[in-house]
């Protein structure tokens, strides 16, 4: 039976009808055709493979520490000198788009017709190609064909690129992450850290801290409201900034007679008192 | 102790036979570079896989620090490429990596396209190839995005311009990608989606469509 | 010796210890994998773990309150830190219960119950204690764990300094 056995040896179930006999139907061609002609795909075979992945990854690492990824600064859809470039694999496509006759009017053959009868035919090329012959140069029009692709690839790459490099000596801009990266080393050489491009919204400060209009207003209960922070709090505006929505006269005329939630203040204080607390906020604007 | 671990596997699963297919099938000798040197050219097939698998580990690791949101994504791009350590590589990984694949696969391309390998009876696997070729070229352009700096942003708007020009549906299309009237917040994590999970989703499967269809026919043999 | 040693090994059967090539292949391939597999990942590990060996900044001290409004009746007190969180950076509220212990110290109590995280009030139940409305987690003045927490309350790091109370980072405490 199968409990206690404690060999290491491994255990051959016969007669479990739930397991299949193996039955490899999944035997590829063996290139007996190539009598000695062929090895194992292990070790042989993957050594050589990888000996050639160890090739690239090294100089992939190189490239990676000597060239870090570009990074330009935050999307502004309000900027209008920057330049547009998709990535360098579709400028063949992107170029295509400004030859007469596949744009304007014919924008469809520029953008569905041309590549997609490339695509397509590149697609389906083992149902345009059917004749036996492997050999490129037994099958002239197909290789013809691909090659003719070839270079207008190239050509159209190197096209939209010269005329890109052209823009931007023409308007006298250089890419966002080459200046980024400029700045960083010049910063970095007088011992100053990279300059920061995250915009951040800082927090409005309090103007004139020291005014006794804030005082004044501790002791008319203003704060359990509007927060000691004088954030606010939900539903009750902050007062930092308020000078910034209202005029001194609207402040004094919200403090006296009060507004929506806010409760009018003209029993408790004097109309002095109004005018120097509606002073001091109308002073709280954002610094710019 | 492995030994023991690995018997005990065996009894249940009978899995000798599954690594030893893959193990000791034979290889024919003309796609080796060390028997002719020409024959480097049989690489890029296995080198695009190698840096595919390169781009799905630094991706992985980039979305610990990346947020796919337009008022964090430049800056936690930012942050992870200049503040984390090895930061800078980990991106450049994932940058020079997508040109990387592009070119490999390529290069691959072609190979098979010269050599003829894409005829009968490997039709089947040529289509799932050009398949794989158009969805590395699609996560190329959803990624293009993803930081949010200018260069993202306005490649992006005028992909979606371009789209926008398919006769009837161009529209459709466009705030389909968009997400809404603009490229913005909506268009970022959409973007983002389609480029972590819905294309890398779609390539892992026609990967191992690739990978069992060659392992099933065998590879074409010299000429 | 040396002579003798010949002598012996010249009569026993030729035993070189000598890998076999598929042996010395089989190695060669574990190494390349090695290195493959090494090569992208370990920067990528690094980068992953890069906070637990960042070094962590040193707490720094938050003007609060004068001394002279300490009682020795626990008052609640907020104060802002500004806190770096990757690429995120705020100025998040915190709140410290201040009193002056017997002997005149003062001391600054985190109101962050040690049960599972809800925060304290002082003196809700008419008791002189502080109380959790969660689990009713109860602490004395000193902080001293009372009933259902398992730990006593947390103390800042206090300095004083021209009259004014500083805080600085959360640690154990130190009262009980």
């Amino acid at each position: 039976m199968a409990h206690g056995h404690n060999s290491k040896e491994k255990v051959v179930f016969v007669g479990d009808s739930r397991v299949k006999k193996g039955s490899m139907v999944n035997i590829p061609p063996d290139f007996t055709a190539f009598p000695g002609k062929s090895e194992a795909f292990i070790p042989y075979f993957l050594l050589k493979e990888w000996m050639v992945g160890v090739v690239v990854l090294v100089g992939f690492l190189v490239l990676t520490i000597a060239h870090p990824a570009p990074l330009g600064y935050p999307a502004d859809p309000m900027n209008a000198a920057f330049i547009p470039m998709p990535d360098w694999y579709f400028l063949f496509m992107y170029q295509l788009l400004k030859y007469p006759y596949v744009a304007g009017d014919y924008v469809v053959l520029g953008v569905m017709g041309i590549p997609g009868l490339a695509f397509g035919a590149l697609l389906l090329a083992p149902f345009l190609d059917t004749g036996k012959e492997r050999r490129f140069y037994r099958r002239p029009i197909a290789s013809a064909l691909m090659l003719l692709s070839l270079i207008s690839v190239v050509y159209l790459t190197k096209v939209s690129w010269d005329h890109y490099q052209g823009q931007l000596e023409a308007t006298g801009t250089k890419p966002e992450h080459i200046i980024r990266e400029e700045k960083a080393r010049e910063a970095y050489e007088k011992g100053q850290p990279a300059p920061s491009v995250v915009k951040r919204a800082k927090p409005i400060a309090i103007v004139a801290e020291d005014d006794p209009a804030l005082e004044l207003m501790k002791q008319n209960n203003c704060l359990s409201c509007h927060a000691s922070d004088l954030n606010g709090n939900s539903g009750i505006p902050a007062l930092r900034g308020i000078g910034d929505q209202f005029t001194k006269e609207e402040l004094a005329n919200v403090v006296t007679n009060g507004n929506g939630n806010m409760p009018a203040f003209k029993d408790k204080l004097s109309a002095a008192e109004i005018d120097q607390i509606a002073t001091w906020l109308s002073k709280q604007k954002k610094a710019e | 102790m492995f030994k023991g671990i690995y018997n005990w596997i065996d009894e249940r699963l009978d899995i000798t036979p599954m690594w030893r297919d893959v193990a000791d099938h034979e290889v024919p000798e003309h796609v080796n570079p060390a028997h002719h040197f020409s024959a480097f050219v049989y690489c890029f097939g296995g080198l695009t896989f190698f840096i595919t698998v390169i781009q799905i580990l630094s991706g992985m690791f980039l979305t610990m620090y990346y947020v796919p949101d337009i008022i964090n994504a430049y800056a936690s791009v930012d942050y992870l490429q200049h503040k984390v350590a090895f930061g800078g590589i980990v991106r450049a990984m994932h940058h020079w990596g997508a040109s990387l694949v592009i070119v490999m696969m390529f290069l691959h391309t072609l190979r098979v396209f010269f050599t003829g390998s894409y005829k009968a009876p490997r039709e089947m696997n040529w289509v799932v190839g050009m398949l794989i070729f158009f969805i590395m070229l699609g996560l190329g352009l959803t990624g293009y995005l993803l930081p949010w700096d200018n260069k993202a942003y306005f490649a992006t708007k005028v992909t979606l311009q371009i789209a926008e020009s398919v006769p009837y549906l161009g529209p459709y299309i466009k705030e389909l990608l968009n997400g809404g009237e603009i490229v913005g917040a909506q268009t970022l994590t959409r973007f983002f989606a389609i480029h972590v999970f819905f294309l890398p989703g779609a390539l892992l499967a026609l990967l191992a469509a690739h990978f069992f269809m060659i392992r099933k026919q065998g590879i074409s043999g010299p000429l | 010796m040396s002579n003798h040693e010949h002598h012996d090994t010249a009569h026993q059967p030729v035993h070189r210890k000598e890998m076999t090539r598929r042996q010395f292949l089989a190695y060669t391939l574990g190494g390349t994998t090695a290195f493959l597999a090494a090569g992208p990942v370990l920067p990528m590990v690094r980068f992953a773990v890069d906070p637990i060996l960042t070094k962590k900044t040193e707490g720094t001290y938050v003007k609060v309150v004068e001394e002279s409004k300490i009682t020795s009746e626990p008052q609640e007190f907020k104060f802002q830190i500004h806190q770096v969180d990757g690429w995120y950076e705020s100025d998040p509220e915190l709140a410290a219960w201040i009193a002056k212990d017997d002997q005149g110290n003062i001391f600054a109590l985190s109101p962050i119950c040690k049960h599972l995280g809800c925060t304290i009030n002082w003196n809700t139940q008419k008791d002189n204690q502080y109380f959790c409305p969660c689990h009713e987690a109860k602490y004395t003045k000193e902080g001293k764990n009372l009933r259902v927490a398992p730990n006593p309350l947390d103390e800042y790091d206090l300095k004083l300094e021209n009259g004014f109370i500083y805080l600085g980072p959360v640690k154990p405490n130190t009262k009980v």
